[in-house]
């Protein structure tokens, strides 16, 4: 595979933090009620291809969704059984796709799952059978992605408001990372602004105070105009700390041109809040 | 390839709390709902990062887990903030802050190295290196909103105090997995992977530019930027780039539908110092400017 293009995918992946696509008109977001488990996992109930309920645990923390071999042939999602970790070891990985994912009023369909019946959740499973029955696995990434997600512990409840948001190919981004890992050879990674912004920073390496310092405004730029000046120490940019040139320029890279963004900084000691908002170019 | 370094990745972040804990009752205090916007980056392994200063230290890296019982973070990490382990690998901290201004009181942290995290490490797949998770007894005490159409996450305080959590040692549900933080580190050893989680500055150019009738235009040049010093003027169009503009895979020229795109994946790469070519049409003249890329956004 061509080396560069995969850096090139692979910064488009490690940089794209947000917005890539427009909120859907809001519409009454969907009550989802959850079950928290002595173990602190939230238990859901889903109906997968019509048949079930099935309990699944909602998991954040998880980019794949991950379905039992068992669930995988009651719901016709998988021809072959067994999706041990044998199986899985072997190069096997049993990827499918779900017909439709239904949680209360919300269906999502052509979902991308796993089928494997995974140790941790076979462990959970049969922990609190006796009052839950079966767990038969995982929503993950690929489905909370496509909603706006409201976990609430205290309501025990999920609000979740459609959004037109692809989560993508899970295996292929990160395929492609993994060669571009391997070709890279140690290199660091160049992040830089997606817009002009005006100005140039510094740091020394003995320097270990929150910030970094300005040492440049462009006349007639962004940054000047909103009045940033030689000497201030940048504290955050959009929300994001600034203590280092690469937090900086990682914060730099997820302010897409024409959008205002809060630099909060000190001058002579005095805490300020200024707004840039960087236009295109580079 | 086989892709059973996958596996590790598949899972939930999730070390199982002990199914002998208590279940959960609630425990109300008084708080404001006062609402944070949290920044937060997806990782190539679509985890949901925020960063997080652990008695001042850092910034950590740690992923949103609603699969874990519990703040995790690395040992090294737990070393850096300066925490102390108990026996049962729990910590206090000082203090606890979110990128985007949020304080959580009174969070405490298992201290542990967790296998998953560890196998992501020794091969970069993140993109960045990972220091721990955040999960249910901080995450609980908000109500939490993941748009990723949205550039922040929405933090609202509750009036809710989370029941402790009391997992103790480890637990043996993992079935193997385990073995595979070792294994993937050493996958990589053998592939000659070695992650360098580091940002380099892109270098800087100093050109605002515009998208008109189909053609990239050069807007304004920065005074005193490596674009004024090369030679290019306002309304210049950009008609080609050096061949450094293979990096998408074509030998030269911006034949893209959507130039300004282009043009973006051909600057994305280059560091402070680098010297390319830029052709432009001025006029009825075609023109070749040399630019070295210099520091600044």
């Amino acid at each position: 595979m061509n080396f560069k293009l995969a850096i090139a995918s692979l910064l488009t992946v490690a940089i794209a933090g947000g917005v890539q696509a427009q909120a859907l008109p809001e519409v009454k977001p969907v009550k989802v009620p959850f079950k928290l488990l002595p173990s602190r996992h939230m238990l859901i109930e889903v109906t997968i291809n019509d048949k079930g309920p099935y309990k699944l645990i909602f998991d954040t923390g998880a980019p794949l969704n991950i379905v039992t071999s068992r669930l995988g042939k009651e719901t016709g999602i998988s021809k072959r059984g067994g999706g041990g970790i044998a199986a899985l070891l072997s190069g096997g990985m049993n990827q499918v796709e779900i017909g439709t994912m239904q949680l209360g009023d919300v269906t999502a369909k052509k979902v991308a799952a796993v089928v494997m019946d995974h140790p941790t959740v076979k462990a959970i499973s049969d922990a609190f059978a006796e009052e839950h029955g079966t767990i038969d696995g995982i929503v993950g990434f690929p489905f909370f992605a496509r909603f706006a997600t409201t976990v609430d512990y205290q309501k025990k409840e999920l609000l979740l408001s459609p959004r037109d948001y692809k989560p993508g190919n899970y295996i292929e981004d990160l395929t492609k990372s993994l060669s571009a890992a391997g070709e890279n050879a140690g290199r660091a990674k160049v992040v830089g602004p997606a817009g002009l912004w005006g100005f140039a920073l510094k740091k020394a390496k003995a320097d270990e105070e929150p910030g970094v310092a300005v040492t440049e405004v462009y006349e007639g730029t962004p940054a000047a105009k909103a009045g940033l000046k030689v000497g201030d120490r940048v504290l955050t940019i959009d929300g994001r700390w600034t203590d280092s040139l690469g937090d900086a320029h990682v914060a730099v890279s997820l302010v897409k041109p024409g959008r205002k963004a809060d630099v909060t900084l000190t001058r002579d000691g005095k805490p300020m809040t200024l707004s840039i908002t960087p236009v295109v170019g580079y | 390839m086989t892709r059973w370094w996958l596996l590790a990745l598949i899972l939930s972040l999730s070390p199982a709390a002990r199914a002998d804990d208590a279940t959960p009752t609630a425990e109300r205090v008084k708080a404001a709902e006062k609402e944070y916007a949290i920044p937060y980056r997806l990782t190539d392994t679509k985890h949901i990062l925020v960063r997080v200063k652990v008695n001042g230290k850092g910034p950590f890296n740690l992923i949103l887990d609603t699969g874990a019982p519990a703040v995790f973070i690395t040992k090294k990490s737990a070393e850096r903030a300066g925490l102390d382990t108990d026996k049962d690998g729990w910590a206090a901290t000082d203090s606890f802050e979110l990128e985007g201004g949020l304080k959580v009181s009174g969070a405490k942290a298992r201290v542990a190295d967790l296998f998953q995290l560890e196998g992501m490490n020794g091969m970069g797949l993140a993109g960045v290196e990972l220091h721990g998770v955040v999960g249910y007894n901080v995450l609980a005490k908000y109500r939490i909103t993941y748009d990723f159409t949205a550039d922040k996450l929405k933090f609202v305080a509750l009036d809710f105090t989370p029941p402790a959590v009391n997992a103790k040692g480890k637990d043996n549900s993992q079935g193997g997995l385990d073995l595979l933080g070792p294994a993937m580190k050493m996958l990589a050893g053998f592939m000659g992977i070695k992650p360098n989680f580091a940002v380099e500055p892109r270098g800087f150019l100093g050109v605002e530019l515009a998208e008109t009738d189909g053609k990239l235009a050069v807007k304004s040049v920065v005074k005193g930027s490596p674009a004024e010093t090369a030679g290019l003027k306002p309304g210049d169009l950009i008609t080609g780039v050096s061949k450094a503009f293979a990096a998408t895979g074509r030998e030269s020229g911006i034949d893209d539908l959507d130039r300004l795109k282009a043009f973006g994946r051909w600057v994305e790469p280059m560091r402070a110092g680098q010297k390319a070519k830029i052709q432009v049409e001025r006029g009825d003249k075609t023109e070749t400017v040399t630019v070295e890329f210099g520091k600044g956004l």
